[in-house]
């Protein structure tokens, strides 16, 4: 009886023993499963967020500009001639035909200051400058002139911000004498600079008058200024508008039925008519004219509601002639007054029916039209920042808030060809900031793209033969011993930092290649030769020393062969140029070819590159090959195939899956490497697929720009639209590779 | 006959349990020297081994091996594992060479050819002498091209030729019927007893004199191997077939010649109905038997 419950505590005790390693196991199971689940998951909610993130800063760019409600009160009275805001969007400014220029708040409409402009004689004419400066003038009936800026002061009494606007005499209280003879201005257009001042103007009757300005500094201080006009070829047609650029080169005398006189002014002494072009249909007529900002291009408003943007362009013989540029989606009614952005290339249009609309002129991109008033718009005012208009209707003053962060962005401004200012024609172009306001932002990534590929491209033209028959020699016809030697080597020239490889190539290689610059291109060419002639010449020997050498040690025998060409093609390098190339290929290249020759170009970029994606390329393959089943090659061989015919029938059909995806993802690395590309291109944007040419690519763009665009600027978000363009083109590269793969797989995958 | 094999057996058994602990090894004392050759009789030879050794490494792999292989015959290794027999059915169409350790010494003629010989163009010899794999080895291509392979090699691309080739050919390995309406699948889609005659065809396409068999129905299905054995009797009317099995049944019904190998050593070779039923050597009938393997 004890035995027996002895013997039966024992089983209860196995059992239990049981119990616990199963519950054991149990949980080992299951804390495995959830560990690689989360693992698994983990991954790939990094890269979905990554992702996300580049999405979250791309998103606002692709957002349409919004109107906040406006407000609509009494405008001053008098003729209003020229509206425009501060800064800060809480004074703006009227100044009528009367010569007063009234200051309001723009809260609520109430004055703060009128002041009249002390005019001697009746105004007759009156001109602003470029908005920025807030200069503008008044021709009066004596053939003189006078010309004011209004400006704001910040001050901060009981430290609440407190804007006073002052009205100042950038050329003194005295009227400028532009008219010699005394006739009415009746147009008049100014720009006031530093140390000159121009001032044009239409005479009453008809005559076209230029007066310079220039700055006499005296050595006692203060100082004048000195005075030259002249009278210019009268222009064409009737004159309704005159406008002179802010540079004070050239001047535009444009009549209401659309004809432009273009005028070049740059050499005061000698002003010259250029041309007159008609900008117009027959039927339609001018109806607005204005500079965009930076005072290169001309806006067009016409009756019929169109706009467009002109502006000289220079041909091959270096002459300027004025060139219709590109138009923009009409407004329903006549254009009746252009505003302008100060710091972009935006500018808004308004119309006789109290339309509103917001343009773009590089993009050429209508950003958002609104009916903002129920009469005719005649004077438009943008704040400084592009942030809020001033509207002046019969309704009265409007005012409203614009939330119009990136109008610069559309298809063709990014993709396109884009015809930027001063350009002859369009073109692709990335070139994204500038030290000055005027210029022109230009973010075609198209020219960056193509670096990239370009880059990849050679990169993988160098890499890819290399890398696939390094690995196929050594998977299929090395010696073990030699291949457990070759294999990690090579495997440890990925973890080679592509930094140290960057410059090496560009402190380095670049140098060298361009001082031996026929020496590498033979090098090139003879060391695949000089391989296939050393096998050659290997058959000749006699067998007995053939023999010494173990099966699949033969490429050791290279190794001094590849010296010695390397050392060859080097040494005939500067005799070649001497006795081919009039001992400067470069010069040669040039002038025989037509090829420009870079120090840093997409040869060395190739040679680097090509070596850093060599390693990741070759292991993948050389797996592939090393994995074909020995008995497919054994039932190759078997049927009497030679091991050529079995590599080329059998091996790499049946690894082509694995070489396949190896290329790809060298092609991705290749695509979004950064330091060597960054460090050995030149980094310039340039369209040319010439090997001796260099290439920005967008990964080394994000990395040069980065650092130095501003948080949340335009700039800033177009370079996380590249880095989201690359991350998009590696996800299609990869998802292309791999249903690619998949097929080959299903196809030639063996058991 | 049968009596006297079963006091030997008893004899044995009894001599085993009363005398020393039994051990799988053959006492080489109750062999004799030369390893017996069979009596061919009225056969011409096809194969024919003399003084071969073979070695990897140190390690020598078969000991003087003498052998004589029957024309049109099916012939048959049999042996435990690690005995040699694989090895020397590679040492007929040199697939030892691709082991990198394998050296040989003695003679192998084929037909009175010795194809030991360094000079020799061993995808030639291979041409004459197929050999089919233990695990069906079919490439990644269409069932046609599979066939055909072997033609390609030798540069013969004519469209007429190749299809009556493969057609013969699949006839030839009784795969004919089965894969007639689909030739351009692609051959990995076959069942293993289906890809094992594929690899038949594969072989018998470019017309060798020998076939070389290792182990051929041993990755199968009793019905695929059933289907196999069935082939090999059919082909061995064109062919000289030497085979390599674990299966002694299966050494039984499809061979004519049998060989025995054991630790790289023949020890006996003769007509399978004599070597089965009444082995001139102890080991041989230890094996048979069933004692060690």
């Amino acid at each position: 009886m004890s035995t027996d419950t002895k013997e039966h505590d024992a089983r209860l005790e196995r059992a239990f023993a049981n119990q616990a390693r199963k519950r054991w196991r149990r949980i080992k199971d299951l804390l495995a499963r959830n560990a690689i689940g989360f693992g698994g998951v983990a991954v790939i909610l990094a890269i979905v967020l990554i992702f996300f993130y580049l999405l979250l800063i791309v998103f606002p760019l692709f957002q349409p500009a919004k109107l906040e409600s406006g407000r609509t009160f009494t405008a001053p009275a008098g003729t209003p001639l020229l509206l425009a805001m501060e800064e800060q969007r809480e004074v703006g400014m009227l100044a009528t035909a009367g010569g007063e220029v009234e200051f309001f708040r723009i809260r609520d409409g109430s004055p703060i200051a009128r002041i009249a402009v002390e005019l001697p004689a009746t105004p007759t004419g009156f001109g602003a400058g470029e908005d920025r400066t807030g200069i503008f003038g008044y021709g009066l009936a004596n053939g003189q002139a006078i010309v004011v800026r209004h400006r704001y002061q910040v001050t901060f009494p009981n430290d609440k911000r407190l804007i006073s606007p002052v009205l100042e005499y950038p050329l003194g209280e005295e009227p400028v004498e532009v008219d010699p003879q005394s006739d009415a201005l009746r147009l008049l257009t100014l720009q006031v600079a530093e140390d000159t001042a121009a001032i044009a103007a239409i005479t009453d009757d008809g005559r076209l008058v230029l007066a310079n300005l220039e700055k006499q500094e005296s050595l006692l201080g203060g100082g004048g200024w000195n005075l030259s006009s002249r009278e210019l070829l009268p222009p064409q047609g009737d004159i309704a508008f005159l406008l002179m650029d802010k540079d004070q080169r050239e001047l535009y005398a444009v009549t209401r039925d659309g004809h432009i006189n273009y005028y070049d002014i740059s050499n005061p002494a000698d002003p010259k008519r250029v041309e007159t072009v008609r900008a117009l249909p027959e039927g339609s007529e001018i109806s607005a004219l204005h500079f965009l900002t930076g005072g290169i291009s001309l806006l067009v408003g016409g009756t019929d509601g169109s706009i467009a943007q002109w502006f000289p362009v220079r041909d091959d013989n270096n002459e300027y002639s004025l060139k219709r540029v590109r138009g923009f989606d009409p407004l329903p009614g006549a254009v009746q007054a252009f505003a302008p952005e100060y710091n972009r290339k935006g500018f808004l249009a308004a119309d006789d029916q109290g339309n509103l609309g917001i343009y773009h002129s590089t993009a050429g991109r209508t950003v958002l039209v609104r009916k903002v008033a129920n009469s005719g718009i005649s004077q438009l005012g943008v704040a400084p920042r592009a942030d809020a208009y001033l509207a002046l209707s019969a309704d009265g003053l409007r005012f409203q808030r614009i939330h119009n962060e990136h109008p610069e962005i559309s298809w063709s401004s990014l993709w396109g060809k884009v015809w930027y200012e001063s350009h002859a024609e369009p073109e692709y172009l990335w070139q994204s900031s500038s030290a000055d306001n005027d210029f022109e932002p230009k973010f075609s990534l198209t020219p960056l793209t193509f670096g990239t590929l370009k880059a990849a491209f050679f990169a993988m033209l160098f890499a890819v033969p290399l890398a696939i028959m390094g690995a196929i020699y050594t998977a299929y016809f090395m010696a073990p011993p030699m291949r457990q030697v070759v294999k990690p080597v090579i495997e440890i020239m990925e973890a080679l930092p592509t930094v140290i490889l960057g410059f090496l190539a560009g402190l380095w290689l670049a140098p060298f290649a361009e001082v031996y610059l026929p020496g590498v291109v033979m090098l090139l060419l003879a060391l695949p030769l000089g391989v296939l002639v050393a096998a050659w010449l290997w058959r000749f020997l006699p067998g007995s020393l053939r023999r010494h050498i173990p099966d699949g040690w033969q490429a050791a025998l290279l190794i001094p062969v590849l010296c010695l060409i390397g050392w060859g093609a080097i040494a005939l390098s500067q005799p070649v140029e001497l006795w081919f190339f009039g001992g400067d290929i470069r010069k040669w290249l040039t002038a025989e070819m037509g090829i420009s020759y870079d120090q840093r170009n997409a040869l060395v970029v190739g040679l680097a590159m090509g070596f850093a994606v060599i390693p990741t390329i070759f292991s993948i393959a050389e797996d592939a090959i090393f994995g074909v089943p020995s008995h497919l090659t054994q039932g190759s061989l078997a049927l009497g195939a030679t091991p050529w015919q079995t590599l080329a029938r059998v091996v790499i059909l049946t690894a082509s899956p694995g070489i396949f995806s190896a290329v790809m993802i060298g092609l991705g690395r290749a695509v979004g490497e950064t330091m060597i590309v960054l460090m050995a291109t030149g980094n310039t944007p340039v369209m040319d697929f010439s090997i001796f040419q260099g290439m920005r690519t967008l990964s080394a763009n994000i990395a040069v720009e980065m650092p130095e665009s501003e948080v949340a600027s335009t700039h800033y978000r177009i370079l996380f639209l590249a880095g989201l363009v690359l991350f998009m083109a590696t996800f299609v590269f990869n998802t292309l590779a791999e249903v690619v793969r998949q097929r080959l797989r299903v196809k030639y995958s063996s058991l | 006959m049968a009596s006297d094999i079963l006091n030997t057996a008893i004899a044995d058994l009894e001599h085993s349990m009363s005398e020393e602990p039994r051990t799988h090894a053959i006492d080489f004392s109750r062999l004799e020297r030369p390893a017996a050759s069979a009596d061919l009789g009225q056969e011409e030879t096809c194969l024919e081994t003399r003084n071969l050794d073979l070695y990897y490494g140190d390690k020598q792999a078969l000991k003087q091996i003498n052998l004589r292989i029957p024309e049109k015959r099916v012939s048959a290794f049999i042996g435990p594992s690690g005995c040699g027999k694989s090895t020397l059915l590679r040492c007929f169409n040199r697939m030892n060479d691709l082991v990198d350790s394998c050296r040989m010494e003695g003679e192998i003629l084929l037909r009175g050819q010795d194809i030991t010989r360094a000079s020799l163009d061993v995808a030639d010899l291979r041409r004459n002498v197929g050999m089919v794999f233990q695990k069906p080895n079919p490439f990644p291509k269409s069932i046609y091209e599979n066939v055909a392979y072997g033609l390609r090699l030798q540069g013969i691309n004519e469209r007429r030729t190749l299809d009556e080739a493969v057609e013969r050919a699949l006839h030839r390995a009784a795969l004919w019927e089965e894969v007639a309406d689909r030739l351009d699948d692609n051959a990995l889609g076959l069942s293993g007893g289906q890809q094992q005659r594929l690899v038949i065809a594969r072989a018998v396409a470019i017309e060798p004199e020998v076939l070389l068999l290792d182990e051929p129905a041993s990755a199968l299905d009793p019905i695929s191997t059933l289907k196999i054995e069935e082939l090999i009797t059919e082909l061995k009317e064109n062919y000289t077939i030497l085979i390599v099995t674990h299966n002694m049944q299966q050494a039984a019904r499809v061979s004519d010649y049998t060989a025995f190998l054991y630790l790289g050593e023949l020890i006996e070779f003769g007509d399978t109905n004599t070597l089965f039923t009444n082995p001139g050597r102890k080991a041989t009938e230890d094996y048979i038997t069933g004692r060690y393997g």
